[in-house]
């Protein structure tokens, strides 16, 4: 038996699920388990319960609304946002972000949710989220709450959730008319780590960018967005040197990246700039999302 | 913070056809309850970090690696190991007698996790290349054969005509 001493729980309904949450000191969140499982074995976290929502049909439904927002439930695995055609068609990006997730088994198991409440530097969903604009609703003692994704995302592997709060679902908006979507990584071997990853916005009104989001991950302080980078796109027509302006941009962004097993810091820094100029190569292209 | 404690919880799960039912703790895994319990020793327990495969299952139908999931989430659910491939008389089905006859084996170690994911594989209707048959095996590792003829086992389970390795003997039925 190797995980420490703890409580298992199963709530019925997501009431019962933040009930627990806020009045079991030390109770955590166990969504896909892909990760916490794994922290549990090495020590790395000493929950007193875990409250299992993988089985909560609440929050694993995926809905789009009139107005073509997506709204996923934070519980709702890889294999599904893959599998669905409301996502492959709604946030094409969303979905094949979840496809080349890790593996089979993994695809099958982690939620969009834990992949966003973790905030591991490394993970796939941050930057994209924070790119697509998402709010996250986040259910709590004193109720729900909507926090856009500039906001939900605080630092390394920190959310903005409080204690005993939840994460219900994900709301994606359209995206507006003529904006497009990239996003490019380096990763350890194909569906894998991350050693840098790039996500890139732009917002496309007659030929002119109009406006863009740039967020870089696998750098401390994931998901980061490059405003300098993002303010020199703004005012270029859209055919332009896009890649020019945003490569002299990205040397006067302060990024501060870490060294580990598979590359240097400064390799790293290299690399999400050479993805950012890939993926913006790729918006000139035309490349899809 | 209250002081943790650790709970029995009794759980009932289908196990390869059969109905098992234990008292587990709330922190055992599921790959441990199914070996040491159960005595099931089809999924294995390689890198015990999620990596590895060794210990993949399928869990209400879907792929999963049982070192990452708590026996006590398994109750009221289903679930087979690779001792659920072969036909009741024990004889090896298709994807087995492939990996037998293209040695898609050496110690043997990863082979049941291999099994179990080339056959989600092979029953999800996406089309077989080399190609998907790599990535589809990417959540198994092989310390041992170098991959070439587990692909090429998968392969020919998948009808495609595939080279024998090298010094592979007929068999020939007399
Ligand atoms: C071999 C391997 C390789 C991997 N490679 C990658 C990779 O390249 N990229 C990547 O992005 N991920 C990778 N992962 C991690 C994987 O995607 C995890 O599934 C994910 O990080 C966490 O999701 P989960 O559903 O498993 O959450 P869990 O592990 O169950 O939970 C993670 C954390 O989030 C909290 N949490 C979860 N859901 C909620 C919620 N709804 N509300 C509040 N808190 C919540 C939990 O309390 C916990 O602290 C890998 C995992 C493995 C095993
Ligand atoms: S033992 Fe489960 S993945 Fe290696
Ligand atoms: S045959 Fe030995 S690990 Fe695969």
């Amino acid at each position: 038996m190797i995980l420490p001493p703890l409580r298992y729980l199963r709530p019925g309904s997501v009431g019962d699920a933040v009930h627990w949450l806020t009045h079991i000191d030390g109770a955590i969140v166990l969504a896909g388990g892909q990760t916490l499982v794994n922290a549990l074995k090495l020590d790395l976290v000493a929950p007193t319960a875990l409250v299992d929502i993988h089985r909560l049909d609440e929050l694993r439904s995926i809905a789009v609304s009139p107005d073509r927002t997506l709204t996923i439930g934070a519980a709702t695995t890889y294999a599904a946002l893959a599998a669905s055609t409301d996502v492959r068609l709604t946030a094409p990006s969303v979905a094949s972000m979840a496809a080349g997730l890790v593996d089979r088994q993994v695809r099958n198991r982690g939620t969009i949710g834990g992949n966003v409440c973790l905030n591991d530097p490394t993970n796939n969903f941050p930057p994209l989220l924070v790119a697509l604009g998402a709010r996250f609703t986040v259910l709590g003692p004193e109720g729900t709450r909507t926090i856009d994704a500039d906001d939900f995302f605080v630092g390394t592997m920190t959310t903005a959730l409080g204690n005993g709060e939840l994460l219900v679902s994900i709301e994606i908006p359209p995206l507006p008319r003529g904006a497009r979507l990239v996003h490019r990584h380096l990763q350890v071997g194909a569906d894998s780590w991350a050693m840098a990853r790039a996500v890139v916005r732009i917002d496309d009104d007659n030929g002119v960018v109009v406006a863009s989001r740039v967020v870089v991950g696998a750098v401390l302080g994931s998901p980061q967005r490059l405003r300098l980078v993002e303010r020199a796109l703004v005012g270029l027509p859209t055919g332009g040197d896009l890649d020019g302006a945003a490569a002299e941009a990205f040397d006067r962004e302060s990024i501060e990246t870490v060294g580990d097993v598979h590359c240097s810091a400064d390799y790293r820094r290299q690399m999400s700039k050479v993805q950012l100029r890939r993926a913006l190569r790729d918006l000139a292209k035309g490349t899809p999302s | 913070m209250t002081q943790p404690q650790d709970e029995m919880l009794p759980i009932s799960v289908t196990v390869d056809g059969r109905l098992e039912t234990g008292q587990v703790s709330s922190r055992t895994l599921l790959v441990h309850w199914l070996r040491d319990d159960l005595d099931k020793r089809g999924p294995k327990i390689g890198c015990d970090t999620g990596n590895c495969g060794a210990c993949t299952i399928r869990w209400d139908g879907l792929l999963v690696k049982s070192c990452m999931v708590l026996a006590a989430q398994a109750d009221d659910t289903r679930v087979e190991t690779a001792a659920s491939l072969a036909h009741d008389d024990g004889s090896l089905n298709d994807l087995q007698a492939c990996f037998k006859e293209h040695h898609g084996l050496q110690c043997g170690y990863c082979t049941s996790g291999m099994l179990m994911t080339a056959t989600d594989l092979l029953e999800s209707g996406e089309e077989i290349t080399e190609h998907s048959v790599r990535r589809g095996l990417k959540g198994n590792i092989c310390r041992c054969t170098g991959y070439e003829n587990i692909v090429r086992a998968v392969r020919a389970a998948a009808g495609h005509d595939v080279e024998k390795p090298h010094g592979a003997a007929e068999e020939v039925a007399s």
